[in-house]
């Protein structure tokens, strides 16, 4: 029964599978790391845009940036623009940019904002990086070491293209044993857990510890350990989504955050990559037809691409559950990635999740089955912390809208706005999110995150008749000239890549893995 | 061959100028002009020198880098190793420029064939999208305002040591650790002894014309020398 976790299986080979398959390999040396997918699965493609975090990810992992860069087909992205989900007019928008603002009490700083310059947006009076992302610039210069920036920048990817380098980077420089086989049956333990997996035509595979990165198949969570679903679908509306990818010219500007455009009922994304826009419809399907839809989104390419060639285009059709399990470990398999659960796309919370979990996993490791079911019960905590925090956050984003079409007017409907969100707001009303409403480690949307969607979207600040502070009007000065600076100084994301993609070291690999 | 037109936002409103250090920007070279307003800083780093124009015989000062043309002891790949670099220096591609040759009026000038000029994109703005100087361009200026005064000091701070007979000619004979000498000529330094010998009422005049801080920054920068020939050694060290 105490036997010591030396082997760890993961199944599946998307986003969740590699990266874990990655991590583990790389800040666990000593246990071996086996990685079974079947074959010829495409990959969903969990998520086209990352968190700032991704960054230490990848250099935990090992993989420098500019060969991320090049092999992703990726772009930076410095946080996301909100348009027209207050109440859809032409000057309606707002920036959720990465950078938090000034140290500073944010009592003050909004205090010194509303009395310096009010028709600034808050983003704007908060950080450079707002003028920085108008101009489409890139967060860094070239020459600045790897994973660096003058401003918080996460990612902009190709899903498919990022998943196959963590497994050429896992299998050629990490030493994670890849099995590419249909998972046939499960072979319990006496203790119930899981002993191992049968393969079609290979031998079965025998592990520790079992990671289901299997998607929405769920293959150990649900068809072994059938951990309860759930459901979150009563605050969360969207369940579908339709995606295109359009070409774009090589001289096109790349946007430098994610834009999400509110519709009737539902948002479109709009990812940038060098080569690319990614586009999507997000919908619910209780309130719009498929075909009305695409439609919205027929519309939004044309008027975004004019020169895109709709026709042409293939929509790729997807449709999701939104919850997560009530136990993401049980005995001795962990759901990592859409296994363990999702919500909507908005605010790019799916790869994030993955790197929380396996940042949760390795640094609590279980060195042997018998503390195991401690540090499952452990993260189960945290993770349905988590899952209800990732829940809250994105309702906000509806819940502050006056639009009035009925999607809109029914997210706002009290019975949808968990308990726990409704409470804030109220306080909110006299004092700024802050970390005591966000007091743990690794908070996924911290307060910094709250306050630019809560004063993006127009929420009232209550505050006292005190003068501002000249500390906290130092900060906002000090922030305008720093986006001075900046807007100066960074480069246009189209020249980062255009100038990125001429530096090539295709022999890296090769010399690598020799090694 | 120079290329030097006044800076002009209608003209260079796209303009971007790579601030960043490396032999590639003209980094590489043994010496540069200083006014006496910043051997206080100068002196914490390099040697500070007085080099005669044959022509006019005039004298200057100079900031040496390393021993040779072309070689900066300080330049390390894309990292300039002192904490301070000499104002002429950190201007560059700017210079001041003149309307007409005897205008007081100082103008911002840019040498266009100058290596710092970018073309790719990259490198920092010296006008922002509205015409307006950049902060980068705002430093520029008031490091350039700064030397303007200081050049206009140059010719009566050298003439003043040389009429009191306080620049002697100077040969550095460097014995370098691979066997090899090199010896540095041409330049003059602060004489010591004259100055140790000066009269009150010479003293009193170095004083009212605010020499004095000066003259004696760059008696204690050749203390630096050593520092230059253990740089040099280094390098022959690591080739």
């Amino acid at each position: 029964m105490d036997s010591s976790i030396e082997s760890v299986v993961i199944v599946g080979g998307g986003t969740a599978g590699w990266l874990s398959a990655c991590l583990l390999a790389a800040q666990r040396p000593n246990v071996s790391i086996t990685l079974v997918e079947a074959p010829n699965i495409p990959t969903i493609g969990v998520g086209e845009g990352t968190w700032p975090t991704l960054r230490g990810t990848l250099a935990k992992i090992g993989i420098g940036e500019a060969e991320f860069l090049r092999e992703c087909d990726a772009s930076f992205k410095q946080g996301s623009r909100f348009d027209g989900w207050v109440d859809g007019s032409a000057s309606d928008s707002y920036l959720h940019p990465f950078t938090p603002p000034p140290s500073d009490d944010l009592r003050d700083l909004l205090c010194a904002w509303r009395s310096a310059s009010p028709d600034t947006p808050f983003a704007a009076a908060m950080t450079p990086q707002q003028a920085v992302c108008a101009r489409n610039l890139a967060p860094r210069q070239r020459a600045m070491p790897d994973y660096a920036g003058a401003l918080n920048y996460g990612y902009h990817l190709d899903a498919g293209k990022f998943a196959a380098l963590l497994a050429r980077h896992a299998t050629a420089r990490l030493g994670v044993t890849h099995i590419s086989a249909e998972v046939t049956d499960i072979i319990p333990a006496a203790n119930g857990d899981i002993a191992a997996l049968t393969l079609r035509d290979h031998p079965a595979v025998y592990g520790d510890l079992f990671i289901d990165c299997s998607g929405q198949t769920a293959l150990l969570i649900d068809g072994y350990c059938e951990a309860d679903w759930i459901d979150r679908s009563d605050v969360s509306f969207n369940d579908r989504a339709l995606a295109v990818q359009v070409a774009v010219a090589s001289d096109a500007p790349i946007a430098a955050q994610t834009i999400a455009t509110a519709h009737p009922a539902g948002w479109l994304w709009d990812i940038a990559l060098p080569t690319r826009r990614g586009i999507g419809c997000v919908y619910a399907s209780d309130y719009i037809s498929d075909e009305a839809a695409e439609r919205v989104l027929h519309d939004y390419v044309n008027a975004q691409v004019p020169a895109s060639h709709l026709k042409a285009l293939t929509v790729r059709r997807l449709s999701f559950k939104t919850g997560h399990r009530a136990k993401f470990w049980d005995r001795n398999c962990l759901a990592i990635g859409l296994s363990a659960g999702f919500i909507e796309p908005l605010e790019a919370s799916a790869i994030v999740l993955i790197e929380l979990s396996l940042t949760a996993l390795i640094d609590n490791f279980p060195a042997r089955r018998g503390v195991m079911d401690i540090h499952a019960a452990r993260f189960n905590d945290l993770f349905r912390y988590r899952w209800d925090r990732i829940v809250e956050f994105l309702k906000l984003h509806y819940v502050l809208s006056v639009r009035q079409e009925p999607y809109w007017v029914a997210q706002r409907a009290p019975d949808t706005i968990p308990a726990r969100l409704a409470e804030q707001l109220e306080l909110w009303r006299d004092q700024p999110p802050s970390v005591w409403d966000f007091p743990r480690v690794d908070e996924i949307f911290a307060a910094a995150s709250q306050q630019y969607v809560l004063y993006g979207m127009g929420f009232g600040a209550a505050l006292g008749a005190q003068a501002p502070c000249a500390s906290a009007l130092g900060a906002l000065a000090n922030v305008r000239e720093r986006a001075r600076a900046l807007t100066a100084a960074l480069p246009t994301n189209r020249t980062y890549f255009g100038t990125a993609a001429g530096v090539s070291t295709p022999a890296a690999f090769g010399e690598l893995a020799r090694k | 061959m120079t290329n030097h037109q006044i800076l002009d936002p209608a003209v260079h409103g796209d303009l971007r100028v790579h601030s960043g250090t490396g032999a590639a920007f003209g980094d590489a070279v043994m010496a540069c002009l200083i006014i006496p307003d910043e051997f206080r800083a100068v002196q914490a780093h390099y040697p500070i020198v007085f080099r005669r124009d044959i022509s006019s015989g005039a004298f200057s000062a100079q900031a040496l880098f390393g021993f040779d043309n072309g070689e900066n002891l300080f330049l390390e790949g894309d990292r300039w190793d002192a904490r301070y670099r000499p104002l002429a220096q950190s201007i560059q591609p700017f210079l001041i420029g003149r309307a007409a040759a005897d205008s007081d009026v100082a103008q911002v000038h840019i040498d266009l064939d100058h290596p710092r000029l970018a073309t790719n994109g990259e490198g920092t703005r010296v006008f922002d999208d509205d015409g307006r100087p950049t902060p980068y361009l705002e430093a520029i200026a008031a490091r350039l305002a700064q030397l303007d005064r200081g050049y206009r000091q140059v010719p009566e701070f050298c003439a003043t040591l040389d009429r009191l007979g306080l620049l002697e000619p100077f040969t550095l004979e460097v014995p370098l650790d691979d066997g090899s000498r090199h010896s540095l000529v041409g330049y003059h330094i602060i004489a010591e002894q004259r100055l140790a010998a000066l009269d009150g009422a010479a003293l009193g005049d170095l004083q009212s014309s605010g020499y004095i801080l000066p003259v004696f920054m760059a008696v204690a920068s050749l203390s630096r020398f050593s520092e230059l020939v253990a740089r040099k050694n280094a390098r022959l060290k690591i080739a």
